[in-house]
């Protein structure tokens, strides 16, 4: 069964609804940046994924960035206040990868590319949910990855990556996922 | 005329149980269409709120990862359920997101707001049921759904309902119809009978004719009961009176007729009588006459004094039988109406009884009055009679003042003839133009007795009327009126 853990904090919707929305009005509104959408896109897919029910490590809902950050106040200012499953959420910068031990979501910097079948290990083995804007990211053992098309940022699903990494994927998400790569039938 | 009730009176009873029917039925399928109206669009608005449910929480995906394509093609789900026209999902601030129309052009319209505080809202406009939803995810609001049902499905079920319904209230009238059939046989046929008869009665006046008995016994069996008692009561009553008055007629005729006879009979034989009497008189008095003349000489004193009084004895009686004679032919002779100048007549006699009696001193006085109408021979012998009477009983007066002319008298206007002569007891007066009957004795004044009833007699047979005023020693006035020749009151 999939369930829905995190309630969602009203700002933080209602900033992401706006984003999305300007995404619509070009003329009237400047375009969020691509950073802004990631942002609101790292804190929806807390929504419609489940960890292990032996996780959380942490008493808060930890979203972590390995490597060079993108995001800059973006990512602070769009999840503050907010909360997933009645914990609230933070972010962290992770100088390390041995950090990522508390952490729900990892987004993987560009800067990592070459560390990312480390980094798939580590993701098995502490449930993180792995996001990352590198090109095929999920084709190489990601379980999210950003994509670019026409003007809007999309994604990518590696369900395989996800069983791996003991999560499970709403049926919702995939729904609107470009594409999603299947795990092994018989599993 | 019997058609006009039948119509009337049926057609009333048949438009009375065609509109009681109608009304009713049409009320009962009106308010079942009213309350088959309100719960079917009910259920369309919860089948269209699940919908809306169904698809919005489909959607939330969708707009939180911008990904309209997915809404979209939840959207395009619709296309299974026939009556949503048109479909979309909305931003919270009302921007399409994704949208579905079955006819491509009208997908959405304007949305309805949404009350803060409620989930849904609906309105239904001429065509079409429009239906917002709000879609919330984890207890927040993301986003609207629209979704627009047409309402083809409640206008079918509205015409096929209207042709049940005429249908039924068609078969209603036509047994309506037919129950009034029934109707008229036993209520309208009875009344419109009874009309007819009251109709046949009232036109022809014929008692005789009778309602037909109604065979139940109802309030109309009364009503026709009654009218033919009713009817009876009349007839009985009408040919009651009819035979009460021509028996009465009858009766009046014989006695009319016995009267006639009889009065004839009467005047007969008084004429007779009287003209009988003359002969054997005249006689009597040429004899003696011719005794007196032939033979006085012979004859001492007392033979020829009382020869005498047989000659004037029998004198008197030739002037009564005169005067009865007169009396008769006043009453049977006929009548010939024209002007008459009384006062010219009054004055012509009295100038006649001046020359018999030249010695007396009678002052007269007859103004010129207005012409009378009637019998000239009749008028004369009234008038002759009155100024003879009043020369005769102012004849002890050495001074005599009688009057002829015309008076009101108790709103009418007779004419009059005044003496101041020795007059008589008021008392009597109804005894003075009774024949015979004399207030004064022979001796004093002589006279028959006779001329006062023959003057009340002429004046009667010219419809008019005699009275007599006066007092005793103080004169007398006598006065008489004529009817109007052309009152026809003339009694031949």
């Amino acid at each position: 069964m999939r369930k829905v853990l995190f309630p969602l904090n009203q700002s933080i919707i209602l900033i992401a609804l706006f984003l999305l929305s300007t995404i619509y009005a070009p003329a009237e509104e400047p375009r969020p940046s691509e950073s802004q959408v990631e942002a609101a896109y790292l804190y929806n897919f807390g929504k419609f994924v489940t960890w292990p029910a032996d996780r959380p490590y942490s008493e808060a809902f930890e979203i972590c960035i390995l490597g060079k950050d993108p995001f800059g106040l973006v990512l602070d200012s769009t999840v503050a206040g907010e909360s997933i499953g009645n914990k609230k959420i933070e972010v962290k910068r992770l100088a390390d990868l041995q950090q990522a031990t508390s952490c729900s979501i990892l987004f993987v910097s560009s800067s990592e590319e070459s560390h990312l079948a480390t980094i798939s290990d580590v993701a098995q083995h502490l449930s993180l949910l792995t996001v990352s804007t590198i090109r095929h990211f999920a084709e190489r053992g990601g379980t999210i990855g950003l994509v670019a098309q026409q003007d809007r940022i999309r994604f990518e699903v590696n369900l395989r990556a996800a069983d791996q990494c003991h999560l499970v994927l709403s049926s919702e998400l995939l729904k609107v996922a470009t594409r999603v790569i299947e795990a092994p039938s018989g599993k | 005329m019997a058609t006009r009730f039948i119509r009337s009176i049926s057609t009333r009873l048949t438009l009375m149980n065609m509109l009681v029917s109608g009304i009713a039925l049409l009320l009962a399928c009106a308010s079942f269409f009213a309350y088959d109206q309100l719960t079917f669009r009910q259920a369309l608005v919860r089948t269209l709120s699940a919908q809306a449910q169904i698809i919005g929480s489909n959607s939330i995906s969708a707009i939180l990862f911008n990904d309209p394509q997915a809404a979209s093609n939840t959207l395009s789900a619709l296309r299974n359920s026939g009556n949503i026209a048109s479909a979309g999902i909305l931003t919270l601030d009302g921007r399409p997101f994704a949208q579905y129309s079955r006819e491509p052009g009208n997908e959405i319209l304007n949305v309805p707001a949404i009350a803060p505080g409620d989930l849904e809202t609906y309105s239904f406009r001429s065509t079409h049921l429009v239906l917002v939803r709000r879609i919330v995810f984890e207890g927040k609001p993301v986003g609207l759904v629209y979704l627009r049902a047409d309402l083809r499905e409640i206008d079918d079920r509205l015409k096929r309902y209207t042709l049940i319904a005429f249908s039924v209230l068609l078969v209603s009238l036509l047994i309506a119809m037919v129950a009034s059939a029934t109707f008229r046989k036993s209520v309208a046929q009875p009344i419109v009978q009874l009309a007819e008869t009251a109709q046949i009665v009232t036109r022809d006046k014929d008692y005789s004719v009778r309602a037909t008995p109604v065979a139940e016994r109802d309030e109309l069996a009364v009503l026709v009961d009654s009218f033919n008692e009713m009817l009876r009561e009349i007839q009985r009553r009408d040919s009651a009176l009819q035979k009460a008055q021509s028996e009465l007629e009858q009766r009046v005729f014989e006695r009319t007729s016995e009267l006639v006879s009889a009065n004839r009979e009467l005047e007969a034989f008084s004429y007779s009588v009287s003209h009988d009497l003359r002969g054997p008189l005249d006689s009597l008095n040429g004899f003696t006459y011719v005794l007196l003349k032939q033979h006085g000489t012979k004859l001492d004193d007392q033979t020829r004094e009382l020869i005498e009084h047989i000659r004037s004895s029998g004198k008197r009686m030739t002037d009564l039988i005169d005067d009865l004679l007169n009396l008769s032919r006043v009453t049977t002779s006929m009548m010939r109406a024209q002007k008459v100048d009384l006062a010219e007549m009054a004055r012509s006699i009295i100038e006649e009884l001046c020359r018999a009696e030249p010695d007396r001193k009678v002052e007269f006085i007859a103004p010129v009055v207005e012409e009378a109408y009637g019998d000239a021979r009749l008028l004369r012998i009234v008038i002759e009679n009155l100024l003879r009477n009043a020369w005769k009983y102012t004849s002890h007066h050495e001074h005599a003042r009688i009057e002829f002319g015309r008076t009101t008298r108790e709103g009418k206007t007779p004419y009059f003839v005044k003496d101041d002569g020795s007059g008589f007891d008021p008392r009597s007066a109804d005894r003075l133009f009774k024949p015979f009957q004399r207030l004064h004795s022979t001796a004093e004044f002589p006279g028959s007795g006779i001329g006062l009833a023959t003057v009340r007699r002429i004046i009667q047979r010219h419809g008019g009327d005699v009275w007599a005023e006066g007092a005793i020693e103080n004169g007398a006035t006598f006065y008489f009126t004529l009817g109007s020749p052309s009152a026809g009151n003339y009694s031949v």
